[in-house]
């Protein structure tokens, strides 16, 4: 029997995911004896017209990492979406936006203003900007344009698995290539990952949750048996869907939400507003107020990695500026 | 108490999103205050027609 086929994407990514799976080790003979990787634009030279020849659902197993802020990003995706069976959503960028979707604080042209003219690194005295189309003497020169709002693969196509985290553990990746090859794939729309939270996998010693000041990570040494919660650390482990195996929390710093909302929680932000201001402790107006200080950059921090994924899904867009392009049109 | 906490960190979160801070409010009304709750409404309800409606981009296409 023919091995089944895997291919592998990144879009708005930094390469991690992709090297995560690397980081297999000797496993990743294992998933090479398992199945045929067709398409893997960091390790194997396939280019994007040998995925448009195959034919449609001819790859079984897809893992997507990164978001989707282009429309080259959003052609692969529904590329890829067409000739998969199986279409994962890998990591945090394609499950929640990720790091990337930060970008949702700002919009294309503020970016372009900092990146090609106010950054001070810049040389660039013609004030020259990517163009979506360029004349030169061999003809017509095309990019693919930028998006205002940074997507989450599961806004543009549709996605049968999740696997959180940035990156995934080795596990969850040996975890979903072993359930795949046994043919023990669970429902639709299911996360490779735990339905607790993070909290209730933490072994560190938790006693009440009162706070009577936040510390940023550089302000404090923390106790490393203690709840880092409990001694003034924004942790965000009691809205983070757990299964991490608590890579940060044991390495001594707090949980930055990479494995997205737990079950049932709808806006892992949100959540975190609810959680952290009511333990803490004080009532007067200055206690309030020092809080707020204290809490430098609230929607960075609580949406560190799941701002595409919220409700608000960015900041607000001006009116002058350009529409918000939507991918699934 | 709780939520007198966490009303103002939300405000402070909404305004990195760009929402204006009198689409959210926190006023607290017994239950034998029935005028001031109709006036408090009342209030609420015209800032927020004054304000129009929320748009996550701002009212452009493609919301």
């Amino acid at each position: 029997m023919a091995k089944p086929k895997m291919a592998l994407y990144w879009a708005a990514a930094c390469g991690g995911c992709d090297v995560d799976v690397l980081d297999t080790n000797e496993k990743i003979l294992d998933i090479a004896n398992l199945v045929d990787i067709v398409f893997w634009p960091i390790a194997l030279d396939f280019k994007y017209h040998h995925v448009e020849a195959m034919e449609d659902k001819g790859i079984d197993l897809c893992l997507f990492n990164g978001a989707i802020r282009s429309t080259e990003q959003a052609e692969i995706a529904k590329l890829l979406r067409n000739k998969s069976k199986v279409m994962v959503a890998f990591g945090a960028c394609a499950c929640f936006g990720g790091i990337p979707a930060l970008a949702n604080f700002t919009d294309r042209e503020e970016i372009f203003e900092r990146v090609y003219h106010e950054a001070p690194s810049n040389n660039n005295e013609k004030g020259t900007v990517p163009l979506l189309k360029t004349s030169v003497p061999e003809g017509e020169l095309e990019l693919p344009e930028l998006f205002d709002t940074v997507l989450t693969l599961p806004q543009v196509v549709d996605v049968e698995y999740f696997v959180p985290g940035c990156p995934p553990p080795v596990d969850l990746i040996l975890k979903l290539v072993d359930l795949y090859a046994r043919g023990q794939l669970p429902p639709v729309g299911s996360v490779i990952a735990s339905d607790k939270t993070c909290c209730d996998e933490c072994d560190r010693v938790k006693e009440e949750k009162k706070i009577s000041r936040f510390y940023r990570p550089h302000e404090i040494i923390t106790d490393p048996k203690k709840c880092l919660l409990e001694q003034g650390i924004i942790c965000c482990g009691p809205a983070t869907r757990g299964g991490c195996g608590m890579r940060c929390v044991k390495a001594n710093m707090p949980c930055r939400g990479c494995f997205g909302p737990p079950p049932g929680v709808v806006d892992q932000g949100a959540k975190l507003v609810s959680a952290l201001a009511s333990i803490y402790q004080g009532n007067t107006d200055g206690d309030v107020k020092r809080m707020l200080e204290e809490v430098v950059d609230p929607a960075g921090t609580f949406y560190r990695f799941g701002m595409a994924d919220s409700m608000l899904k960015r900041k607000r867009l001006q009116k002058s500026r350009g529409s918000v392009r939507n991918a699934k049109d | 108490m709780k939520t007198a906490r966490r009303i103002p960190l939300l405000k402070k979160m909404l305004s990195q999103f760009g929402i204006e801070e009198d689409r959210v409010r926190l006023d607290w009304v017994s239950a034998s205050e029935g005028d001031r709750f109709a006036t408090i409404i009342n209030q609420m309800t015209e800032q927020i027609r004054q304000l129009g409606p929320f748009s996550s981009n701002g009212g452009g296409e493609h919301g």
